[in-house]
């Protein structure tokens, strides 16, 4: 799976996420129809001839553990998760997922691990286009591709990065930098537990304004910032470095407690892993790699564990979250 | 204010009868004007009566012919119904669209074999606030001030602003 892997920039970006919003012409959008009328829409795409590589899920099919694990991953949106009037498309990687009747007929995203937005896009693209070239997507020439809600409408095109800016965040520049970029119309998000917004030093930045501009320019406008935030953040941890023994001590602290705990929830599991990650990406800590880390991130939430472990964890979820990173680290 | 023959429709004329040597003014729709055998309003009517043009008042369209849904039922969900939506409630998602994006129109797709550059075609010029209206843009403002001023009964003004949309729809771009 692309996620389990690290790439390009993996210290500073954790993922790269491109997805089109697409719907059928002639058919009204998912949330007019019934499920006779979804069900259509998922057969005019399975009639299409996809290559090998992509299998069509429907969603009634899959069980609720396997859904939820993969809104774990943020691979598909929580309002996704037991609509079973959906289906999915996914590669062998699941580098491309695209769901069908969520907002919009399709939702098409591609994603790869790092900042790698050319890659993305290019397999966005080659997906995108062996389905138009069977399906006629809703589109005029005033509005562009013609979507559920207007703040999609034109081109349709989100470009997201989810970026770990832990160093930036201690030396208190986060505020200043997320007003900046807001005020360019861009959006910030803070990730991983929507009570401790940011604990985990994890941000989600992404386009906002999808009408009247082109592909590459909304590529552009969100690649150059979050360019700028990767080297504002490794300046940061150079800066944090110099104050060597407190950074040390407390990403030390992060890795102890996990490499040694009995009993931990999944709040503070992703806390204390952020750290880590800040630990290992400036080499403080040799003991564990950055894709151990980026993994036990995903492998500890609570449905992605059960489906690890094969068992029922909602007595003990805490204990048994608590062994399989004593394990993982050992 | 409604019509005085009819009470339903919006008087867009004033009508003086002469009873008697006793001046009475009337206000009246154009429907009902025609009905009493008014049909030369410029003879009939002073100066200031106004033809005012039938797109003032066609009954704005509240329902997407396609799919039923309500312009209302936007501000609920946020979603539109369908996507002939779009050209239903044309007007009134321009300024949504434009508080959402800076923009009220899409540039020129690629076709399907990404041979259309996707840099060339229609941009607006939204660089500041204060940017000129297009010609459209200014004749749908003045419409809009028509009707408010037809509202408050201010049929004069209501007939500077319309000369001023025959104006600018007879001027070249
Ligand atoms: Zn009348
Ligand atoms: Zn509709």
């Amino acid at each position: 799976m692309w996620y389990e892997d690290i790439s390009n920039d993996s210290d500073v970006v954790i993922s790269t996420r491109l997805r089109y919003a697409r719907n059928i012409a002639g058919y009204k959008f998912p949330h007019m129809m019934n499920n006779n009328e979804q069900a259509k829409i998922i057969k005019l795409i399975e009639n299409v001839k996809l290559k090998d590589n992509y299998k069509l899920f429907k969603m009634k099919d899959i069980d609720v553990d396997t859904e939820n694990s993969l809104m774990e991953k943020h691979l598909i949106s929580k309002e996704f998760v037991g609509n079973d009037d959906g289906a999915i498309i996914a590669s062998d990687k699941y580098d491309i997922l695209c769901m069908i009747n969520e907002e919009d007929h399709l939702r098409i995203q591609s994603f790869e691990s790092g900042f790698n937005p050319d890659k993305a896009y290019n397999n966005l693209v080659e997906f995108t286009n062996m389905l138009e070239k069977n399906i006629d997507f809703a589109k005029n020439d005033k509005y562009g591709y013609l979507t559920a809600c207007p703040t999609n409408v034109g081109s349709g095109f989100r470009v997201s990065f989810m970026l770990h800016l832990p160093a930036l965040a201690k030396i208190k520049m986060l505020n200043k930098l997320f007003n900046q970029i807001t005020n360019i119309g861009l959006s910030v998000r803070g990730f991983y537990g929507e009570n401790t917004k940011g604990d985990g030093y994890i941000y989600q930045i992404s386009n906002q304004k999808t009408l009247g501009i082109s592909d590459k320019e909304i590529i552009n406008n969100v690649t150059a910032v979050v360019k700028t935030l990767i080297e504002q953040e490794r300046k940061a941890r150079e800066i944090l470095k110099k104050n060597n023994l407190y950074l040390e001590d407390e990403v030390y602290r992060a890795y102890g407690t996990l490499k040694y705990s009995r009993v931990i929830n999944e709040e503070e599991a992703l806390k204390l892993l952020s750290r880590v990650r800040l630990g290992v990406s400036t080499s403080i800590i040799k003991e564990v790699d950055l894709k151990k880390i980026q993994n036990l991130m995903i492998n500890i939430k609570p449905y992605t564990l059960k489906l690890i472990l094969k068992q029922d964890i909602e007595n003990d979820e805490d204990k048994v979250r608590a062994d399989y990173i004593r394990k993982e680290l050992k | 204010m409604k019509c005085e023959k009819c009470g339903k429709k919006e008087a867009t004329v004033k009508y003086y009868e002469n009873i008697n040597g006793e001046k009475r003014e009337l206000h009246l729709c154009s429907n009902c004007a025609n009905s009493i055998g008014i049909t030369d309003f410029g003879s009939v009517f002073s100066p200031l009566f106004l033809s005012i043009p039938d797109y003032l008042f066609e009954k704005e369209k509240i329902y997407c012919d396609t799919c039923g849904y309500k312009f209302d039922d936007y501000a609920n969900t946020g979603f539109l119904g369908c996507p002939d939506c779009y050209d239903t409630f044309s007007d009134k998602l321009d300024d949504i669209l434009y508080k959402l994006h800076g923009k009220t129109r899409h540039i020129k797709l690629l076709d399907k074999n990404n041979k259309v550059n996707t840099n060339r075609g229609y941009r607006e010029n939204n660089k500041n606030s204060n940017r000129k209206l297009t010609k459209e843009e200014e004749i749908k403002k003045l419409k809009q001030e028509i009707q408010d001023l037809i509202k408050q009964e201010k049929y004069e003004q209501a007939a500077v602003v319309r000369d001023k949309i025959k104006k600018l729809e007879n001027k070249k771009d």
